[in-house]
């Protein structure tokens, strides 16, 4: 059995991001930041770049016109959408894909893209702010990422309990590994010093009900539902996880709003996952 | 209401082939009607407007029996994926919920309109 701090001491030989992208998760809740310093580093990282390029031109976004430069897309979707785009575009790329068998590198991305576009068209209903609610959506499982690369024989034998009992995944990392996906997220989120919205959200995208839970919690936690509702991730054992009634009570939405959302989930992801997955 | 719709390229798509919905640009305004028969010119503009994905209509109406294996398979997976939610449990209604509006919109249920 494992315990909190066998993650923390594993996380030094985890991937690390591009310097630039751990200056903008540490700068989201600030608004004073020097935007063409930021641009000018991204800029260095090509790869970086082009992804976020063909992202912010995505038809998600509607421009009129084809930006080339990060500088140009700050300058048309704003600097929040921006580094949300460079977020998105980094950390996909970021884990290699350990050998841990039974654990699909690919569903997982595909499963946190599309909670990361139900999420967005979710805040978008609720006027929250979309750009939050796209990153923790897609961030919001990440401690899965962290179990596989520290402790990949571990999760293995997770996941072969996880199939013997066909239980929720993280009943069977409590049960094989004593933590689960949220502890490790909720260290790696110290590690790369995600802003304390972002922490909150993936703490409590399983128990959106608890006190000081946050808005956003409700968000993913549903989108989370949603997203594994309408099998994006195509997984032969996909399970949708118990939704909560406060949560849900509290996005307050009517069948006529939630059909709008499902197919607008379903568009998106395509486009999302066309690009981040390529 | 088009049934069935795919949502294609703007490269794959070719004049005569018909919108599944109308084309809203950013700012929501209708560009084209539902059921436009879409030409070269049309095509041409979309980039214009931000457009790289459109709606097309699929014109080879299913046949009954197609419909109604489909929807099974839909009600199957549907039935797999919430196998854990207890629809009658007073605990569990935001789950069962959740599982009648994703059935109503897998087997094209509209919204009732106002």
């Amino acid at each position: 059995m494992l315990n909190y701090d066998d993650i923390v001491n594993n996380l030094e030989d985890l991937p690390s991001l591009p310097a630039v992208v751990m200056e903008l998760l540490n700068s989201i809740d600030q608004e004073d930041v020097d935007i063409s310093v930021l641009a000018k580093k991204v800029s260095h990282d090509q790869a970086l770049t082009a992804k976020t390029l063909r992202l912010a031109n995505s038809s998600l976004y509607g421009l009129q016109v084809k930006v080339t430069t990060i500088q140009q897309a700050i300058t048309f979707l704003g600097f929040q959408t921006t580094r949300n785009l460079i977020t998105a575009a980094a950390v996909t790329g970021c884990f290699a894909e350990k050998q841990c068998k039974g654990f699909d590198h690919k569903a997982f991305w595909r499963h946190s893209i599309a909670s990361a576009a139900c999420a967005r068209v979710l805040a978008r209903q609720m006027r929250f702010n979309q750009d939050y609610a796209f990153t923790a959506g897609l961030l919001h499982d990440i401690g899965r990422l962290v179990l596989v690369a520290c402790f990949p024989k571990d999760y293995e034998k997770a996941v072969a309990y996880r199939d013997e009992h066909d239980c929720y995944m993280i009943e069977a990392e409590r049960a094989v590994l004593g933590i689960d996906h949220v502890d490790a997220g909720m260290a790696l989120a110290g590690h790369w010093n995600f802003s304390d919205t972002m922490k909150l959200a993936i703490a409590h995208h399983h128990t959106p009900e608890a006190q000081g839970a946050g808005f956003l919690s409700a968000i993913i936690h549903v989108a989370d539902a949603i997203a594994h509702a309408l099998d994006l991730a195509q997984m032969p054992n996909g399970l949708v996880p118990p939704v909560s009634t406060v949560a849900w009570t509290a996005l307050g939405l009517d069948e006529e709003v939630y059909l709008q959302l499902f197919r607008e989930t379903e568009l998106q992801y395509e486009e999302i996952a066309l690009v981040l997955l390529s | 209401m088009t049934a069935s719709y795919q949502h294609m390229p703007l490269a794959q798509v070719e004049p005569g082939m018909v919108l599944s919905d109308e084309l809203l640009d950013v700012q929501g305004h209708v560009l084209l009607p539902q059921g436009t028969i879409l030409t070269q010119a049309m095509i041409a503009l979309m980039p214009r407007h931000g457009i790289a994905m459109l709606p097309i209509a699929v014109l080879a109406e299913p046949t009954e029996e197609e419909v109604a294996a489909s929807q099974e398979r839909h009600l199957e997976r549907l039935d797999h994926l919430f196998r854990k939610n207890d629809p009658d449990s007073d605990q569990d209604w935001a789950t069962a919920l959740l599982r009648r509006f994703v059935t109503d919109y897998r087997l094209g249920a509209l919204p009732v309109e106002e």
